[in-house]
């Protein structure tokens, strides 16, 4: 195979990657901070009654 | 039903992700002059377009909070919340365009990254949004939502000059493709996958954006509540 087309073809799995771990970080560190609320509000809710 | 329907917008999401990336990698053909590197476009300029409307949904979202926040304090808070989750999610979309714009440039051009307009402005946009978000994480006080509405105004101005960076001045970065001079555009035969991803990614991120409004939300009542406790003295932590 032409090491060229190898190349474009690395680069462009790199982009899609990147996006992708760009994109599920950010999920990932929304479901952290939506699971540390639940917990919060179930300490508040405890703790006022 | 309500979290049946998320369930239901989450499948099509991700339906359509794998459906958008199929057509993408082996449907769409290889590029006559760039050959595979040029994929990267169904990535990259989906990426920006939905970058662009989140940074609209926070400029709409700042301007509603200083028209509202004396006279509707509630609703107030949902236009702060729209501007916070769309000021948030643009910057995700518009780290994607950063990072992937620069890996085809380094194949295309044999350079990552060079001081051209539309480039230059790009940054500009993420850093202006970069310093909305780093305000709202860091700093204290009554004046921080409207200081931060205020940024966001100022920060949605650039995105026109964003878009027009590479029609106004000679650019090292590609002429637009779209609605460019005439004889831009795309080959046919790359159009379908092109449009799969632009519908893929803007599920996706109004998928994410309604999911960081829901916690800002939660989050404003919560704060609430931590003030009411604090105000009768009752210990909520």
């Amino acid at each position: 195979m032409d090491p060229r087309a190898i190349l474009d073809h690395e680069f462009m799995v790199a982009a899609y990657v990147a996006t992708w771990v760009i994109q599920l970080s950010y999920l990932a560190w929304l479901g952290l901070k939506w699971r540390a609320q639940k917990r919060r509000e179930a300490r508040m809710s405890r703790n006022l009654r | 039903m309500k979290k049946l329907a998320i369930g239901l917008y989450g499948v099509l999401t991700v339906t359509l992700m794998i459906w958008a990336w199929y057509q993408a990698i082996y449907v769409a053909p290889n590029d006559a002059m760039q050959g595979e590197i040029f994929r990267i476009i169904y990535y990259h300029v989906p990426s920006a377009m939905v970058a662009f409307l989140f940074f609209a949904i926070s400029l709409v979202g700042s301007i509603g909070y200083l028209a509202s926040r004396r006279s509707h304090a509630d609703r107030a808070q949902i236009f702060d919340a729209w501007a916070l989750a769309g000021a948030e999610v643009g910057v995700v979309f518009c780290t994607v365009v950063l990072v992937t714009g620069p890996i085809w440039g380094r194949r295309a051009w044999g350079i990552w990254w060079t001081w051209d307009a539309r480039l230059t402005t790009t940054l500009v946009l993420w850093l202006i949004y970069v310093s909305y978000l780093l305000l709202r994480r860091f700093a204290a006080g009554p004046q921080v939502q409207t200081l931060a509405a205020v940024l966001g105004i100022f920060g949605a101005l650039d995105v026109p000059i964003v878009y027009m960076s590479n029609r106004w001045w000679r650019t090292q970065h590609p002429a637009p493709v779209f609605g460019g001079a005439p004889g831009s555009g795309m080959d046919k035969s790359m159009l379908p996958a092109f449009g799969w991803n632009v519908l893929a990614w803007l599920a996706w991120g109004i998928f994410i954006l309604i999911l960081r409004y829901h916690v800002e939300r939660k989050s404003q009542k919560l704060a609430a509540q931590d003030a009411e406790a604090a105000l009768y003295g009752v210990s909520s932590i």
